[in-house]
């Protein structure tokens, strides 16, 4: 079976040219499809870089990255937004969600770039359902919580049923309690619709709930030994 | 992404920073909005410069005996019948027109009621015979333009611009009424031809009754217009000679065919009458150049309008990086951020475009009203000073669109390069 997500010695240095401090150092990574990864490691460790290179967001790296057998590094720009769209949800710490649009708008969002299906708007009110949001499909981001905005912006993730979604720090910006929901969220997701997640966080209810938990320091990814639940992920050495 | 969609976040980017897109598209109107009102200030000028004051025909060219003559020996010198025949076998010319200088000196001496007023009044009178059929359609119907015969009235064509000079100026200065064509058409008066207040003619007065029968942008400005053979008559009766025409008109097939007409006119030996024409685009090129410069000042104030467009842009694009990153994040390209930029600026543009239009026609209709109330009531003076053709209508707001566009591709390029990682990370 191939992987959802392989990233093979992948190097990656602050600075635009690349010169600056190394934040990976031929970090490599194999996540199987139906996967549910943690990566936790310090703040200022390269989290977020990891995420956004195995995005497609960050391309100035050395190495490969491949997302369901597709090389990132070998697509235009175009190319890579377009499968970006279709393959890859993302999640992140601060929601990200756009203002001057209604929930159910902010779901339907990605489809304006990739083409959305006939039935979008269906699929789009299914995910705020999904989400426990159907109700509030017409309230603007302002007007919810920080909690229900980061389930729409999981049910914007979730609308064009991506095999991988990426979240970075999904609950960083929350209470304890509703922190919880959004995890529970996550494991069902995984559990419950085989959906593979790749997590960056730095607290110890996701990485509870991961099937492996992977930890990023001084460039490297290694095991940490963690993991409680769920197939395995394997950090290639 | 489809333009339909592109076209909906624009639009709702647009919403959301109301103030900023006002801005952009009120500078966008004040630019166009004077470029409108000038060009179609120019445009309103030169129309009536050509249309009323030196009334121009493409297909018309008007031929002269050359000023300085060897005669015959040197085929150039006389008009007359063989030479009205080889003009008239020039490729491209439809029909050969001859006029004929009154040349004899004309006395009208006027005392009786004149519209309602006194009028005592006595001029020499100038006039010239010409073709009827070069006139014939400006005679007022039931009033032939064509030789009565001796003892009868002579039917003359007066100019339109003599009326008008008279309307503007002369009666007004005079507390004499004013006249409309449909007053003057039957109006008769005595001409005593063969006499003169300035010279001796030596001959021998002939008293004859003149009646308006039309007016014509075509007939003699400062004098009366008859049929070709009543000049004829006219000239046989002082024994003077009625074969030799002062000028012929040509009237080309095809406006197209005039440059070649004009250079086979010239080698036969003659000359041409553009005195008007040349008056009319030495005037037309003082209108363009003022437009010109009006115009150019416009254009500056709507690059201005684009650099304000630019700034603006730059400003969104830089609040709006990191909902720019989260647009590429779900499946934005770099050119599909670049479209909806430009969309919006194009939209910006339409707006200030189509203000800018209602802006320069507001401001047209006050100078109209300004210069009704304000000037005076001058020879040739428009309704409107205005003309607004379609297509500058569309080019103001092409121009519009464009600067807008233009403004805003600096900031759309920059936003299309961010790296979308960086943008989030923000």
């Amino acid at each position: 079976m191939g992987a959802a997500l392989e990233l093979d010695r992948v190097s990656r240095s602050y600075g635009d040219d690349g010169s600056g401090m190394p934040v990976l150092i031929e970090a490599s990574l194999r996540v199987d499809p139906g996967e549910f990864a943690a990566i936790v490691g310090p703040s200022g460790c390269g989290k977020s870089t990891l995420l956004n290179i195995a995005g497609g967001l960050d391309r100035r790296y050395s190495g490969t990255v491949r997302v369901d057998g597709t090389d990132l590094g070998a697509m235009d720009d175009r190319a890579l937004s377009a499968f970006r769209g279709r393959t890859i949800g993302f999640v992140f710490q601060s929601f990200n969600l756009l203002p001057g649009f209604s929930a159910l708008e902010n779901v339907l969002l990605p489809g304006f770039f990739t083409g959305g299906q006939s039935n979008a708007r269906a699929r789009g009110l299914e995910a705020l359902e999904h989400v426990g949001l159907g109700a509030k499909a017409h309230k603007k981001p302002g007007e919810l919580s920080g909690g229900e905005r980061q389930r729409v912006a999981l049910a914007r993730a979730l609308c064009s049923r991506p095999p991988l979604l990426l979240a970075d720090e999904p609950t960083g910006n929350l209470d304890q309690r509703t922190g919880e929901q959004i995890v529970q969220l996550l494991s069902d997701l995984n559990r419950e619709h085989g959906m593979t997640l790749v997590v960056v966080t730095h607290e110890a209810r996701v990485s509870r709930v991961a099937g492996r938990v992977l930890h990023l320091a001084d460039g490297k990814i290694g095991p940490s030994g963690e993991a409680a639940t769920g197939a395995p992920a394997e950090a290639v050495p | 992404m489809k333009a339909r969609r592109a076209a909906v976040l624009a639009l709702r980017n647009l919403k959301r920073d109301r103030r900023g897109s006002v801005l952009g598209a009120l500078g966008v109107a004040t630019g166009v909005g004077c470029l409108v009102f000038f060009t179609a200030l120019g445009t309103g000028v030169a129309r009536t410069v050509r249309t009323r004051v030196f009334p121009d025909d493409a297909t018309r060219i008007e031929v002269v005996p050359p000023q300085v003559s060897l005669g015959a020996l040197l085929g150039g010198g006389k008009l007359d019948e063989e030479q009205m025949g080889r003009l008239a076998a020039l490729p491209g010319v439809e029909a050969v027109l001859p006029k004929m200088a009154i040349r004899v000196s004309g006395l009208a001496y006027y005392d009786g009621p004149f519209f309602g007023r006194p009028l005592r009044i006595g001029v020499e009178v100038m006039g010239v015979g010409v073709a009827p059929a070069l006139m014939a359609q400006d005679a007022a119907p039931g009033h032939p333009f064509a030789d009565p015969g001796p003892g009868k009235p002579l039917p003359v064509i007066v100019s339109s611009r003599l009326l008008e000079l008279y309307n503007k100026s002369f009666a007004a200065q005079r507390g004499l009424p004013k006249l409309t064509r449909e007053l003057l058409v039957g109006f008769r008066f005595p001409v005593q031809f063969g006499n003169s207040f300035v010279v001796n003619t030596g001959s021998h007065p002939e008293q004859q009754v003149i009646e308006v029968v039309g007016f014509s942008d075509h007939a003699l400005l400062g004098g009366i217009t008859v049929p070709l053979d009543v000049a004829r008559r006219l000239h046989r009766t002082q024994g003077l000679d009625a074969d030799t025409y002062s000028a012929a008109v040509l009237r080309a097939r095809t406006p197209d065919a005039v440059p070649e007409i004009i250079a086979a006119v010239r080698r036969m030996g003659f000359e041409l009458d553009d005195s008007e024409r040349t008056l009319a685009e030495q005037i037309g090129w003082a209108i363009a150049l003022v437009t010109g410069a009006l115009g150019l000042l416009s254009i500056l104030i709507t690059a201005l309008a684009a650099v304000n467009i630019a700034h603006a842009f730059y400003a969104s694009v830089r609040e709006r990086r990191r909902e720019i990153g989260v647009l590429r994040a779900i499946g934005a390209s770099a050119d599909d951020v670049e479209r909806v930029l430009l969309l919006e600026a194009a939209a910006v543009g339409l707006a200030g475009g189509a203000v800018g239009l209602l802006l320069g026609r507001a401001g047209a209709a006050l100078a109209d009203l300004a210069a009704a109330r304000v000037l005076p009531d001058f020879p040739f003076k428009p309704g409107t000073f205005f003309a607004w053709p379609a297509p500058l209508l569309a080019a103001g707001l092409a121009v519009a669109v464009l600067a807008a566009i233009v403004g805003a591709l600096p900031p759309a390029r920059e936003a299309a390069r961010n790296d979308p990682a960086a943008s989030l990370s923000e």
